[in-house]
């Protein structure tokens, strides 16, 4: 359980870049999760908006993404998507959903991203 | 007039990254100082800190340990018995080590005087795997105890391993565990890492573990 402590990693870093572009306001926080991650949306999200409270995040709307696993076969050479229909997404990195053979490499689906937020600012005085 | 426009700014920082990138940095401060490590993952009371202890008695090097957990003094105060350099690592309400938090711990230890370090992370299976901590091998510990199916609940631990010993195996009838399935459950998962069977009670798999690490340091 360490998503409180990657919350507020994120939580900082928009509040961050927020702050260097003079928001007002920040409107919209979009986060990729990938699914390999040990990380569950639900509670990342419900700390987000508790951490968000009292700060220039309050009110955003926060966007988490799931991403998907990715994978590259090491015996037939496959490298994609490693959705399986109906199984879990761990079968995918135990075999190829090509050849069915175990030399699989994860390529995709450990992403935590902090990807862009949308902010409103004030613009400078335009009468002057 | 002051107007309020909205601006959509792209981010793109990937924590996972960061620290990659820190555990990069992390091993080139290890490789400078010809300093060979082993990031030590496992559960709870499979017996961690048992087997780096039997390591330090056992292995011909000069062995430094930093010992990560949620209150950390315990398992430190092991190891400084033994008259090594050793670093506890409070993760206070953390359930794993993570590399900024490593690096911070190579200010406190000697790295000019070791030249294999143990780093053992915060008993778990899950959050660990999230975290590179710039070692250069992962060695999972688990035991017969804590039950057959472990392997299977936990695949992304096991895929990213590069040495696993599955220990107590003395006890394994005791508790009913097949041992043999444990390490095919492993061979799954990833297919050409080394699995070794343990017991720190009889001796059993101690050198071969030794000899696994010692090869890995010359790779």
């Amino acid at each position: 359980m360490h998503e409180l402590s990657m919350a507020d990693a994120m939580v900082k870093t928009v509040l961050d870049v927020a702050e260097k572009n003079d928001a007002t306001e920040v409107l919209e926080v979009t986060i990729e999760v990938g699914k390999l991650t040990m990380l569950n949306p639900e509670q990342l999200k419900f700390l987000l908006d508790v951490l968000i409270e009292n700060t220039l995040l309050e009110g955003a709307e926060i966007n988490i993404v799931e991403l998907p696993v990715k994978v590259k076969c090491n015996s037939c050479e496959y490298t994609g998507s490693a959705d399986m229909d109906g199984s879990d997404h761990y079968l995918a990195i135990v075999k190829c959903p090509e050849c069915g053979e175990r030399n699989v490499e994860i390529t995709a689906g450990r992403e935590c991203n902090v990807k862009n937020i949308k902010i409103e600012k004030e613009e400078g005085d335009e009468d002057a | 007039m002051k107007m309020h426009k909205i601006a959509d700014i792209e981010i793109q920082h990937d924590i996972m990254v960061a620290n990659r990138k820190l555990a990069d940095k992390n091993q080139e401060i290890l490789d400078n100082a010809g300093v060979f490590s082993v990031d030590v993952l496992g559960a709870i009371g499979s017996g961690k800190t048992s087997l780096i202890e039997t390591l330090i008695e056992k292995m011909d090097h000069k062995i430094g340990v930093i010992a990560g957990d949620v209150i950390s003094k315990f398992d430190a105060g092991r190891f400084e018995k033994y008259n090594i350099p050793v670093v506890g690592l409070n993760t206070g309400k953390e359930c794993h080590l993570d590399a900024h938090l490593v690096k911070h711990a190579f200010g406190d230890m000697s790295l000019d005087k070791i030249d294999l370090l143990f780093i053992e992370n915060v008993g778990n299976l899950i959050c660990p795997v999230d975290f590179d901590l710039g070692s250069h091998i992962r060695m999972v510990v688990i035991s017969v105890s804590e039950g057959d199916d472990t392997v299977e609940k936990h695949p992304l631990i096991f895929k990213d391993a590069d040495l696993v010993v599955i220990n107590k195996v003395d006890i394994a009838e005791a508790v009913g565990a097949d041992q043999d399935k444990m390490v095919a459950d492993v061979k799954i998962l990833n297919p050409d890492v080394k699995v070794i069977k343990s017991s720190l009670k009889t001796g059993q798999g101690i050198d071969d573990i030794i000899n696994s690490i010692e090869n890995f340091m010359k790779e």
